[in-house]
Order: structure tokens, then C-alpha cells, then sequence
């Protein structure tokens, strides 16, 4: 073992998701299965985790900072934090060892900003965040994510489709980090505007995210400092579920976002996002055509 | 017959007579029960020499010589009543030489958790005296309740037939034997319910068997004489690390992931 990882595991044993009774153990295994499809969404990015160590039906807690006794070999960013009002050190996860002590500190969720380490104020990803409120449900948000791919299509925007691993969907657009997240916020905004003509769930402000029944495109999480949930990240939910990419076939009516989990995600043969970061994509025709 | 057994003792470490009222049949007693477990001797890492124990004062960390040394019993911290050696041989029980016997009971009626040692009885000058008492003992179908001394102790005995001979088994006295229900928590048990029964019942009726102790065996044993064996022979032994379940799935995982990370 110590040939093979640099980590030492603790409390193998210890059950992380009670209703299901998954060990820590388990954690670990899938951590270390998914590295290959993960780690290129990790890489570069200052991570914001949600640690659970008593299990989900615990509270758990988000953690910044990099926690007292991380191994030297750990990298971190440091960065002033507004929150916090003093500098943190962010950690990066850039190979399968930081991954599996994250594992092993039963960091269940792992948060990436939209933006990397070497252009913090410039993202490289578009996020439309799609959050349905109940009794809205993913249905509608696979309706609304459909009508999204439309527009962006017609754009020129190649776009990938995943889960949150809760309720909603996370279109996510890969881009050259050209442009500020005022710029990516605004392009979001705009596009949620025009959705809400085209659907009558959609809204696209956040002072109505609240109402019952509707279909939230949150343009917020384009900011410096906020994040996505990393994909193929597990979910502190009851039943372990995943943060899912997708093929765009397979967002059809019906999808039930748990089946996407600990034990169902391990076993996809191919990475549909294989070629995300292909697609580096320019925005700046379009903005210059809003302006 | 059981092909598992004890290496069979060289020579007898008592010998008397067992006493029924007048009649009395001189025995001698052999040891029965081994203690298998392994033993090690403590060495100096350095040099490989046996270490010895040496009685030292805890005031002046002198080596005590054994004229020197009295036994003291505690009856309150650091505070001792002292007995000389002279003191406690007095009143030491005297061992007679007899073991004797004073009821004839139903061994079934002794619970097994007051046996303590057992000791092979075989006849000592006259075979024809124990052959008759054997026979006497196989016949009744009872075992002799009494008692006898040895090494200055006093013991409560069954004497009983096993295997074509008389065996000696020592009992333990009963305030040796804690009383289950003088823990509390043993003392509110809830009823299980019918449901709960039938199913416990179907479990214990699907794992009878009969007792056989030939299916439990030492391990820890087993595999220290494979290491003997080994370092006899001058291999070396790395020694192997217990592994878990759980740790495995990861190792194997492990080693898969760093393959494909590899390839990339």
C-alpha cells in the first residue's frame, strides 16, 4: 500500500452514508476508480470541500482553508478571502494522492470555482445553473436544459450536461479564460431572459428563485469565488448520488438523477465528456453583438 | 478416536491414596491438561542472551537476596502486614496424601463452569484395588465428590470415569464464581418477540451439529512454527501485515487507477 499511495487511510470502517451503510472504505474505492475521468475537472482549481466526517446524516462542514496536518506534498493557492477577511490557503488537487486524502478526510463534495489557479479573475467555464423549485422537478429542468441547448447551438456553443447529483442540471460551457465573470454572468443573465419568454416555469432573477413551482437559471455562480460541484463529485445525499456528466441523448423525460451514485458511475465504460476541454470556445462575437 | 491429542506426561506429579470411608486404593496423579500456547523467552536484542528477572527494592533499586525477602499482604495502600516465611509454612494445610471421597453425585449435576484442572488417575503397586474401584464407579454410573491436597492448597474434586479410566478433576470453590445476575444489566432483558423466536430458533436448528473440537485449532500457533520452520532453514521473513477487506478492494483499485493514469 504505501508503494501505491502516499496517504495513510484512517477509520476505513467507518460508515459515511448511513442509509445505505457505505464505509469510508467504499468512498476511497470510488474516489480512486473515477481519478481518470476527474482529476482534469480538479486540475488547477483552489477547492472549496464539504467534509462529513460522522456521515451525511451528520452535519458536515465547508472548508476552505486547508485543514492543520496536511501532508507537505499537498498543493495550495493562496488567496485573500472576502469572507473570511484574511488569506487562505485553497487546496488544489493536481493527482490521485490529494484526491484520495481528500477521500480520506471524508470530504464527500468537492467544489471547483469556474476559473483556474493561473487566471483566477477570468473563468474558463460557463455555468447555467439550472435549479427547479418544487413542485417544479428535474423534468421541467430537462425541459428547460433542452430548450438552452437550442439557443446555444444556434450560438455555435458546444455545451455539457450533468446533474447536480440533487434536484437540478448544470449545463456547462467551456471557454478561453478571455473574458471576466462579469462578462459570462451577463451572457447568463441575458440568456435566462430569453429562455423565460420561450417557458413559463423559467425564471431569471433571483428575487423569484423562491416562488414555488418554478425553474431557476442562476447567473450568479458566474462570480469570482463561487463554485460548481466538481463533476463526477459524490453528494452528501441519502443515497450517495453523483454530480453526473451526461451525453446529451441521455437527458431524457424521466432521468431520475439518484441513479446516477456511488455504485452506478463507476461502472460507464466512457467518459462523456471525453473531449470538454477540446472545446475551448470564444465569446466574444456574441458579447459584442449584445453591447 | 481423536488423532489430536497431548504429548503424554514422562512421569506422575503426585501420589496417595484415594480414601472411601475404609476402603483405600493408592493412586498416582499425571497431568492431563497441556498449556499449548506459544512461549517465547525474552533476549537482549544485542547479543541473543536470556534475560533473567531479579527482585529489586524499589527505595534503593538494590538486587534483594532471597534470605532478605518477607511477603507482606496489603491492606490499604503502602500499608502492609508482614508474614515470615516460617509464619505461613505453619499453617499451610498438610497434604495427607489421600484424596478423600465423601458423596457420590450425578456428574451431570455439576456445571461445567466449576471444572478446573483434570488429572489422569492410574494406579500405583496394586492394579487389582483400582480396576475394582473403576469398575465400581462404571457400574453406579456416579462420580465421587471430595477433596484432597496438593502443593500446600486445598482443592474440591470429582473423581469420574472417562475414556476406561478414573480421571480427577479439580472444582472451583464456589466464591470463585461470579453470580451472572449480580451484573445489572443482565438483570432487565426484554421478551423477544414470536416472530423474533421462530426465526432465532430456525437459525440455531440450521447450525446443529455434533460437537466436535477437532474443528477448532490455534492459528496463532500454526503459523509461529511455520516461521520456526522457516528460520530454521535460514529464510527470511517479511513479516506480512494483516489486511482488512476493505483495504484490499482499494489496493486492487489502486493499482488499476495507476495503470490507466500511466497510460495517459
Amino acid at each position: 500500500m504505501e508503494k501505491l499511495t502516499k496517504v495513510r487511510f484512517t477509520n476505513l470502517d467507518k460508515i459515511l452514508y448511513p442509509t445505505s451503510g457505505i464505509k469510508k472504505a467504499q468512498i476511497i474505492e470510488y474516489y480512486i476508480k473515477i481519478a481518470p475521468f476527474m482529476l482534469k475537472f480538479l486540475e488547477d482549481r483552489p477547492l472549496v470541500i464539504t467534509r462529513f466526517p460522522d456521515g451525511v446524516d451528520q452535519k458536515g462542514f465547508y472548508e476552505k482553508d486547508a485543514p492543520k496536518g496536511k501532508p507537505s506534498w499537498v498543493e495550495t493557492f493562496r488567496r485573500y478571502s472576502e469572507t473570511a477577511k484574511r488569506n487562505l490557503d485553497y487546496i488544489v488537487c493536481n493527482n490521485l494522492d490529494t484526491l484520495l486524502w481528500l477521500a480520506n478526510l471524508a470530504a464527500l463534495e468537492l467544489h471547483i470555482p469556474l476559473s483556474k489557479t493561473g487566471s483566477y479573475e477570468k473563468p474558463d467555464i460557463i455555468l447555467f445553473d439550472i435549479d427547479p423549485e418544487p413542485p417544479a422537478n428535474i423534468n421541467d429542468a430537462i425541459e428547460v436544459a433542452k430548450l438552452l441547448k437550442e439557443i446555444l447551438d444556434n450560438l455555435a456553443f458546444e455545451s455539457f450536461p450533468k446533474t447536480s447529483g440533487k434536484k437540478g442540471l448544470h449545463i456547462v460551457v467551456p471557454i478561453v479564460p478571455d473574458y471576466t465573470y462579469k462578462e459570462t454572468r451577463e451572457l447568463v443573465h441575458q440568456i435566462g431572459k430569453h429562455l423565460k419568454k420561450e417557458h413559463e416555469r423559467v425564471v431569471s432573477e433571483f428575487s423569484r428563485s423562491q416562488e414555488p413551482g418554478t425553474v431557476y437559471i442562476d447567473y450568479g455562480q458566474n462570480s469570482v469565488g463561487k463554485t460548481m460541484i466538481c463533476p463526477y463529485s459524490l453528494r452528501a445525499t441519502q443515497n450517495a448520488s453523483v454530480s453526473a456528466p451526461l451525453g446529451w441523448d441521455k437527458l431524457q423525460k424521466g432521468l431520475k438523477p439518484q441513479n446516477f451514485n456511488i455504485f452506478s458511475v463507476v461502472t460507464i465504460k466512457s467518459n462523456p465528456w471525453e473531449d470538454f476541454w477540446e472545446h475551448k470556445q470564444k465569446m466574444g462575437e456574441m458579447i459584442n453583438g449584445k453591447s | 478416536m481423536e488423532k489430536v491429542r497431548a504429548e503424554p506426561p514422562k512421569r506422575s506429579i503426585w501420589s496417595g491414596r484415594i480414601s472411601i470411608g475404609l476402603v483405600n486404593v493408592p493412586v498416582k496423579l499425571y497431568t492431563m491438561i497441556r498449556d499449548n500456547s506459544i512461549s517465547f523467552r525474552y533476549l537482549h536484542k544485542r547479543d541473543g542472551a536470556p534475560l533473567k528477572y531479579q527482585k529489586v527494592c524499589t527505595a534503593d533499586k538494590e538486587v534483594v537476596a532471597w534470605e532478605d525477602i518477607v511477603k507482606g499482604y496489603e491492606i490499604s495502600k503502602n500499608e502492609y502486614v508482614v508474614f515470615t516465611k516460617e509464619e505461613l509454612e505453619a499453617i499451610k494445610p498438610e497434604s495427607d496424601e489421600r484424596i478423600r471421597i465423601n458423596k457420590f453425585i450425578n456428574l451431570i449435576s455439576v456445571d461445567p463452569l466449576y471444572f478446573d484442572k483434570s488429572y489422569i488417575l492410574a494406579p500405583n503397586k496394586s492394579k487389582d484395588a483400582y480396576s475394582l474401584m473403576l469398575s465400581a464407579f462404571r457400574k453406579m454410573g456416579m462420580a465421587g465428590v471430595g477433596k484432597f491436597t496438593m502443593k500446600n492448597k486445598e482443592h474440591p474434586v470429582v473423581i469420574h470415569v472417562y475414556k476406561g479410566v478414573l480421571i480427577l478433576t479439580i472444582l472451583r470453590y464456589a466464591n470463585e464464581i461470579v453470580y451472572p445476575m449480580d451484573l445489572t444489566e443482565l438483570n432487565d432483558l426484554p421478551e423477544p418477540t414470536k416472530d423474533e423466536l421462530v426465526l432465532a430458533t430456525k437459525i440455531v436448528e440450521n447450525l446443529s451439529g455434533e460437537f466436535d473440537i477437532t474443528e477448532y485449532k490455534d492459528g496463532f500457533r500454526e503459523k509461529v512454527e511455520n516461521l520456526i520452520a522457516k528460520k530454521l532453514k535460514g529464510e527470511t521473513v517479511i513479516p506480512a501485515k494483516p489486511q482488512k477487506e476493505e483495504v484490499k478492494g482499494i489496493m486492487v483499485a489502486l493499482q488499476e487507477t495507476l495503470n490507466k493514469l500511466e497510460q495517459k
